[in-house]
């Protein structure tokens, strides 16, 4: 209808404004020179620089990266099981355990990570695995729901069939519903790994002070520091690591279509 | 055979105990009668009343309930106007639309976070109530908009042509044939978006002014001391969350028991 | 008869394509008007301009002497039954209907009686309170009809409303419509590609075809005085066959000449004749206007499709020459050579040069290990501007060698003067390995023989129907082979209530004004 177009024009100068703008003032602010970026407009490489040159940073990043990696594989090894367990319940008793499973995280992230904290506070165990706890407590719900998704979505008959195909139990797993699922670990993988690595109330607050993530960096340059542009190419930097991790995911997933 | 079976209530009891220990853990402490987080000493309402003496603690509640009321009014009735138009409007303007949506769903939240954060910074905006509001809603929207597309899409395309016919002008058009039609997605658009909002901690943090605090950022705010009245806040939240899943249960089986009674008759 | 919607040179573009290309018309008051014709011909886009759903680019619509084009939909007294319906779910029988009288603001106790009296009118009486998921098809129909006239438009526009419709079920609705329009006693107008649908049901019918109006008229004149081939091709079955206008009430065709009704035209005009199925006899061999011969006989249900033949098609031999591939290996200089025997055309001979042989007998050289190419140096022939056979011999520097046969013809065409058809066909030199390359070896014969068949009388062209030959193609081995070009004899589709035997000779009989004598249109 031609008069119901118009109705999202507002939304469009609305999304460009508080959306579009905002991410672009990101980038203007990482290639300038403290301040404001928009009045003083001095572009610089120097935040860039200072971030690759100094090795405390490369490492927080490569630590952030790798906390998250090994939170995403321990994920999937759990998660990947449970899932399929769930698949294979009663109709009932699947919609109850996916209930169940959901409820929890209805609860404020922040709550559950405070309680985590209280569970944790006496115990011996390094700052590190604190985190890994943390994480694998927040996101492997994700992971568990996503996988269940797509393995409730396969056919039955496919298992079937491969049996009549002269598959056993075990092979008919490998051949057959392994690879349909693989498209629920891909976007378990995408909603574990994307929030892990940029996480950084579950170290601070599981790992103290001193447990530093990506983050916790941005947190640091924005809300104690007060050096706005470093704290802007961090982000920048995040993301684009982010962007090509995501690319890359989804072209396993693509490829694997096209196989 | 048998055994197998066991194996896998014990696998996901296992899984069950570890989602649930946080909550057992912080309602058990909410009552402990010492400030201790790991010894249970004894019974008391101490934490509960120490909450709501806190004038700040209650504060966090009142704003994040009252953001998260406005958030979701405000997301939901923009939302579903902006998804109404934009099934309306071509590809290339929807595929433009949906890009730009996928922007904060997709990308961490602390890169939304400081990019609304800056925004309003370099627009001398100070922050406080209102950005936390604006920067709730910017990021709502784009849920409650996926949430009613995929109806939109599934809407016979005569059926605003129809409502035309018949003489409604087009706002009657949207209001008597369209909204009707899409009043599922739009609730479980405006669900999901009171739900980002009351969780939400990172673009709070971040977007908000001095003085003002939801409970995300109270709680992060106090985490530096051991204070036991955050777990009588939590129980209370976990006790209304658990109401409204079972009320949100239960009210289906009703209408369905209703419908079968009324059915006999 | 009142005129009540004028259309004025309505054109529409969608994306830079004309969809309506200037449309005239008018529609009078109580009319049933069917607008006809294939998808994509514009039917439904002028149907929605009229609705207010679309705005045309140039040209106005005018509506009891005013014009409409800039009043919005809602404004229109007109009412639309939309292709699906477009019923509102979330409300039951009796709210759709009462839609439009509430967005009126009528009072309750008026609405009750008008939707009870149109549910009634559509047959769905003490179907008040269902639901719409709850109904059938027809019955959706019978709901989407009744929410539309209830509102008492002055014409209701109806898009393709029976298309979802089982046949038997768009058969009944096809009867309520008309009562319904009668009883009404308002304008329909109604958009089908069926033609069926078009002539049992309208006063008038408006042909279209890719944005321009064809043909208006009742469907008596569409179906008996077709325009021209298009319209009679979309309005039910016919044999359509090129004639003279020899003058007025005189037609030829077939070689023969036939009394007819048309008059009107210039003398000895090219037309196209229109024989309908269903007005041709089949009477006994001599005793009708054509004799021929029953090709095939098909059982329709009720009828029989007959198919006679009243002249068989032409045809024209040749000689397929398959040759051998030449190869020569010359073990001394370790060389190998390839050439293939062809032929060409005695016209080409004057200007033939020594590349021009190389490149028609593919004639190659190579090293026997290496396969490295190796130019061919000297050629020798002795061929004549003459009609014949000679030798052609290819050589390397090292001196090895491969002599091939050369054809040099001169093709000539077939007329064949009693079935007024020319055809023409060249012999053809092929080697074995080409005939078995061949994907489609009819489609590869009628090319290299540059098989072509036309009209003697005006040179028309005429299609090659069938290419005979009596070898397996993947099996060929050297040798000449007969190849037959035919085309397509005159065939007459009768419909006919009495069995005929395929094979029979039988002659076929009409009259005067079973003959429709139309202008050639440009199709």
């Amino acid at each position: 209808m031609k008069s119901f177009k118009r109705l999202a024009y507002p939304y469009i100068i609305w999304a460009l404004l508080l959306i579009v703008a905002p991410m672009f003032i990101i980038v203007l602010y990482a290639f300038t020179v403290e301040g404001n970026g928009v009045i003083t407009l001095r572009v610089t490489f120097n935040n860039f620089v200072r971030f690759f040159s100094d090795p405390i940073f490369f490492n927080v990043l490569v630590k952030s990266l790798k906390l998250a990696a090994i939170t995403t594989i321990i994920c999937i090894l759990i998660g990947y099981p449970a899932a399929y367990m769930i698949a294979k319940l009663k109709g009932n008793n699947q919609t109850i355990m996916v209930l169940l499973i959901t409820a929890p995280q209805l609860i404020n992230m922040l709550v559950r990570t405070y309680a985590w904290r209280g569970i944790l506070l006496n115990s011996e165990f390094p700052a590190e695995i604190k985190v890994y706890i943390g994480m694998i407590y927040n996101f492997l719900p994700f992971m568990i729901l996503q996988i269940y998704t797509s393995l409730s979505k396969l056919d039955k008959s496919l298992i079937t069939a491969a049996n009549d195909l002269g598959c056993d139990n075990k092979k008919a797993f490998l051949k057959v519903t392994l690879p349909l699922s693989v498209p629920g670990i891909i976007s378990g993988i995408t909603l574990v790994f994307l929030p892990a690595v940029s996480s950084f109330f579950i170290p601070k607050l599981l790992g103290g002070g001193s447990f530093l993530l990506v983050g916790n960096l941005i947190e640091n340059y924005f809300i104690t520091t007060g050096d706005w542009n470093f704290g802007a190419a961090i982000s920048l930097i995040m993301m684009v690591i982010i962007l090509i991790s995501m690319y890359f995911t989804r072209k396993l997933d693509y490829d694997k279509e096209a196989r | 055979m048998k055994k197998k079976f066991d194996f896998k209530k014990i696998y996901l009891f296992f899984i069950l105990l570890f989602f649930y220990a946080p909550i057992v853990y912080v309602v058990i402490f909410s009552f402990n009668s010492s400030k201790s987080l790991t010894n249970f000493t004894g019974f008391s309402l101490q934490w509960y009343e120490k909450m709501f003496n806190t004038r700040s603690m209650m504060e966090s509640v009142y704003y994040s309930v009252l953001v998260a009321v406005i958030a979701t009014v405000v997301s939901t009735i923009v939302g579903t106007i902006a998804a109404i138009g934009l099934s309306k409007s071509n590809r290339l303007v929807r595929e433009l639309v949906t890009q730009i949506n996928n922007l904060p769903m997709l990308n961490p939240d602390i890169v939304t976070a400081i990019s609304m954060m800056l925004f309003f910074s370099t627009f001398a905006i100070p922050t406080g109530f209102g950005t936390l509001l604006i920067a709730h809603i910017v990021f709502c929207i784009p849920y409650v908009m996926l949430s009613i597309s995929p109806r939109l899409r599934q809407l016979d395309d005569n059926i605003a042509e129809a409502a035309l016919d018949l003489g409604c002008k087009p706002f009657e058009a949207l209001i008597k044939v369209i909204v009707p039609q899409i009043k599922e997605g739009i609730i479980s658009g405006a669900l999901v978006a009171f739900m980002m909002s009351f969780d939400d901690f990172v673009i709070s943090y971040f977007t908000t002014g001095p003085g003002i605090n939801n409970i995300s950022t109270y709680v992060y705010s106090s985490s530096k001391r051991i204070n036991p009245s955050i777990n009588a806040l939590s129980t209370l939240i976990i006790l209304a969350i658990t109401l409204v899943l079972i009320i949100m249960n239960v009210i289906p089986l009703i209408k369905q028991r209703r419908k079968r009674h009324e059915e006999a008759i | 008869m009142e005129k009540l919607i004028e259309f004025r040179n309505i054109v529409k573009k969608f994306d830079g394509q004309m969809i309506l290309k200037g449309i005239n018309l008018d529609i009078y008051k109580n009319e049933f008007v069917t607008l006809l014709g294939p998808s994509g011909c514009g039917k439904t886009t002028l149907l929605r301009i009229l609705g207010g759903f679309l705005d045309q680019d140039e040209g106005s619509v005018i509506f009891n002497g005013e014009e409409i084009s800039n009043k919005p939909a809602y404004l229109r007294p007109i009412n639309t039954v939309f292709q699906s319906y477009a019923l509102f779910p979330h409300l039951n029988v009796y709210e759709n209907v009462a839609f439009g009288l509430r967005i009126k603001k009528m009072p309750n106790d008026l609405i009750e009686p008008r939707v009870n009296r149109m549910l009634e009118l559509v047959g769905l009486d003490g179907r008040q309170k269902r639901a719409i998921t709850q109904l059938s098809g027809g019955q959706q129909q019978r709901v989407a009809i009744a929410r539309a006239l209830v509102n008492e438009p002055d014409v209701l526009l109806l898009d393709e409303p029976l298309s979802a419709l089982d046949a038997k079920l768009r058969k009944e609705m096809q009867q309520e419509l008309k009562r319904i329009q009668k009883e009404v006693g308002i304008t329909f107008i109604f958009v089908t590609h069926d033609q069926e649908e078009a002539l049992t049901m309208s006063d008038k019918i408006v042909v279209m075809k890719e944005g321009n109006i064809e043909q208006i008229g009742t469907p008596t004149e569409i179906y008996n005085e077709p325009i021209n081939r298009y319209v009679a091709r979309f309005i039910g079955e016919s044999n359509i066959i090129d004639g003279i206008m020899k003058k007025d009430y005189l037609v030829n065709f077939d070689e023969k000449d036939f009394e007819c009704v048309d008059y009107d035209f210039k003398p000895n005009e090219a037309v196209d004749v229109v024989i309908r199925p269903e007005d041709i006899k089949i009477v006994k061999k001599n005793q009708g206007k054509l004799n021929g011969q029953v090709i095939s006989v098909l059982f329709k249900g009720v009828h029989y499709e007959v198919i006679v033949e009243t002249k068989k098609g032409a045809s024209k031999n040749i000689t397929l020459h398959v040759l051998e591939d030449k190869d020569e290996f010359n073990i001394e200089a370790n060389e190998k050579m390839h050439a293939s025997e062809f032929s060409m055309d005695i016209e080409d001979v004057e200007t033939l040069t020594d590349g021009e042989l190389i490149a028609r007998a593919n004639a190659q050289a190579w090293t026997a290990d290496e396969e490295e190419d190796i130019s061919i140096t000297e050629v020798i022939h002795e061929i004549k501007n003459e009609v014949g056979k000679y030798e052609v011999t290819f050589k390397t520097e090292k001196g090895s060698s491969i002599t091939t046969h050369v054809n040099v013809v001169n093709p000539k065409a077939i007329t064949d003067e009693e079935e007024n058809i020319g055809i023409q066909a060249f012999d053809v030199y092929k080697t074995v390995d080409e005939i078995k390359e061949s994907m489609a070896i009819s489609v590869d014969l009628k090319t290299w023989a540059d098989a072509y068949a036309w009209d003697l009388d005006d040179e028309s062209q005429i299609e090659i129907d069938d290419v005979r030959y009596d070898f397996e193609p993947m099996e060929i081995v050297p040798g000449d082979y007969k190849v037959t070009f035919v085309t397509e004899g005159r065939t007459y589709k009768v419909h006919t209530t009495s069995n005929q035997k395929e094979g029979s000779m039988v002659a076929i009989d009409f009259g005067p004004d079973d003959i429709h004598v139309m202008r050639k249109g440009i199709e």
